[in-house]
């Protein structure tokens, strides 16, 4: 029976040619039990790449080429056209990159996109760490400015560096990208950063501090505009991105209703905070004021544990911070990468902690260990470590992306490899420019789009997906697959983007063709 | 070197700001990052890090004698 069912759907798929949004979620709805063949689910989160900022070039994608010369300007503060990009604000190169590229070396871009790779222009290595940029919750939404995304050198702490791209098709993961799905209509689940769209990642929640405003984090509460999506100008905000950053009145981490929205550090070691004194030394202290208290809202973990779903969360170089603290530049380890950790369920000293946090050891060799002999959780996430990761600052893109290739091989050759379905994306955008419009959605998102390959044995082959999906669209997936209860921020996703008549986003079925297994 | 000077060194590493409010002397600011350092920058433009990341943050502001 289950036969016949994948042969009329290979039929009517071939028949269509391709698939729309709508007639893609209709076609997979059908056939949901051939998900079962899929056994391990791995999620690779990397750090802070635009769509564009990599795969900008991809064919078939919905790339830069064809997009008008007016979804390519940069709007200044007071909305007229910049005359030119304003310099990236203390340089392209990262401190102690040699030779750097300075500010000076910027000045005069045209206002439109560049390649800091190409060979006419700064000719940068894809080993090239680069200027750090804001990738905040309310920046975020002020750079995207309703969908068309032309506030982003405004409202930037870099000046030109959000409009620069690079050669994806140096990487090795461009190779696997053609090899299977590429999905060009991805965004960030949340707007913002990190420390957001790691949360959205495993609860599709905004992260909740009670009684901010009687808390040392009273402070960090943001002074926002009655729009309730842009933070008030401070009085002596330069009038103009070509004559500096922007200041703000009040640009915290807390919302004024005190959802956590930028980053705060976990409450439990390791955290970027030292535990109070005579406290427990597997703590941080509360009285920090960037110290979030311990969560509660059910995240995916529960959901999969509730069904008796093995499932882990491996951080790359966990147990060597715990042992032995952090070092620089190898493996900068970030504390706010952490999700799990900053969650009463998984507290230290619990059953679930031990069971489900585990270290994917340093340069992923723990994970790669699950991977070899076969041992993955059903579900298993994989962070790399803060060197691994390709965040822009202290981290390039050609370290990354050679250790996530290296992750894929395994993945390739591991004995779980025939059932298992594999998502490489990337956290958020870093606060750099993208030209798709994100769809409309809930006040948390969501925000720029974003690289998403899926890498399966069921994977459509050589294949580009414009199903419109976003970071909640995995748990999705897990959802579907593995019969869960639904996280209630997917249900107020879904209800917004229906609200606004647009496609339902995705989960991850469009890219997959269950009769292609081996 | 002030306050803004600082977070603009740091912040282009990567690392992010996270608090920023007057220090507890009213001389000063005393700024949070992601990597777990504070940094107190006086008015009269003194830098000093400690905590989490406090080597880190010398070494990007070229504070002798912390890094």
């Amino acid at each position: 029976m289950r036969i016949n069912m994948i042969a009329t759907a290979s039929v009517i798929s071939a028949a269509m040619g391709g698939l729309s949004p709508a007639s893609a979620a209709g076609y997979n709805d059908g056939h949901s039990n051939t998900l079962n063949l899929i056994d391990t689910v791995v999620v690779i989160y990397a750090e802070n790449r635009s769509f564009d900022n990599l795969y900008g070039s991809f064919p078939g994608a919905d790339g830069l080429q064809g997009v008008s010369d007016a979804a390519l300007t940069q709007l200044d503060r007071d909305n007229t056209p910049l005359r030119e990009l304003p310099p990236v604000w203390g340089g392209l190169t990262a401190k102690g990159v040699t030779p750097p590229v300075t500010q000076a070396e910027t000045e005069h871009l045209a206002n439109h996109p560049y390649r800091v790779d190409d060979p006419q222009g700064f000719n940068l290595p894809l080993g090239t760490i680069t200027h750090d940029l804001w990738h905040r919750f309310y920046q975020n939404q002020m750079q995207i400015n309703g969908g068309k995304n032309d506030k982003f050198v405004a409202y930037a702490d870099s000046g030109a560096m959000v409009m620069g791209l690079w050669n994806g098709s140096k990487t090795a993961m461009w190779k696997v990208a053609q090899k299977y799905t590429l999905a060009d209509e991805f965004f960030m689940g949340g707007f913002g950063g990190s420390f957001f769209n790691h949360q959205w990642l495993i609860c599709a929640c905004a992260p909740y501090y009670a009684h901010a405003d009687t808390s040392p984090a009273k402070p960090s509460v943001a002074v926002v505009e009655p729009d309730g999506v842009s933070l008030t100008l401070a009085a002596n905000s330069p009038k103009s991105a070509i004559d500096g950053i922007p200041k703000f009145a009040g640009d915290g981490n807390l919302t004024p209703d005190f959802y956590a929205v930028n980053t705060m550090q976990p409450p439990y070691q390791p955290s970027g905070n030292t535990p109070a004194k005579n406290a427990d030394a597997a703590t941080a202290d509360p009285a920090n004021p960037t110290t979030l208290p311990p969560q509660t809202e059910p995240t995916i973990g529960d959901m999969l544990s509730l069904k008796h779903i093995s499932w882990a969360w491996y951080g790359g170089a966990w147990q060597d911070v715990l042992d032995h603290g952090n070092k620089t530049p190898v493996p900068n380890f970030q504390y706010h990468h952490q999700p799990f950790n900053y969650y009463a369920n998984f507290a230290p000293g619990t059953a679930a902690r031990t069971e489900h946090l585990l270290d994917g050891g340093l340069a992923g060799s723990q994970f790669i260990k699950a991977i070899d002999t076969g041992t993955l959780p059903q579900v298993a996430f994989y962070k790399p470590q803060g060197d691994l990761n390709e965040h822009s600052g202290y981290a390039d893109i050609e370290a990354g992306d050679a250790h996530i290739a290296d992750l894929i091989g395994h993945l390739e050759k591991s004995p779980q490899w025939p059932h298992m379905l594999v998502v490489v994306t990337y956290d958020e955008n870093g606060g750099i420019w993208d030209h798709a419009a994100p769809p409309k959605g809930d006040r948390w998102g969501p925000g720029s789009r974003i690289p998403a390959i899926i890498v399966s044995p069921f994977a459509r082959r050589g294949f580009v997906d414009h199903t419109p999906m976003d970071t909640t669209s995995i748990l999705r997936f897990l959802t579907k697959r593995f019969e869960l209860p639904t996280l209630h921020g997917i249900t107020v996703r879904d209800d917004a983007v229906a609200s606004y008549n647009q496609p339902p986003l995705g989960d991850l079925t469009s890219a997959l063709d269950m009769t292609n297994s081996q | 070197m002030d306050a803004d000077e600082a977070i603009a060194l740091i912040s282009a590493s990567g690392i992010e700001l996270t608090d920023r409010r007057r220090n507890a002397s009213n001389d000063g600011w005393s700024l949070s990052f992601a990597n777990g350092s504070v940094v107190d920058v006086k008015d009269s433009g003194v830098l000093s890090a400690s905590g989490n990341g406090a080597v880190e943050v010398a070494r990007l502001l070229d504070l002798p004698g912390q890094s």
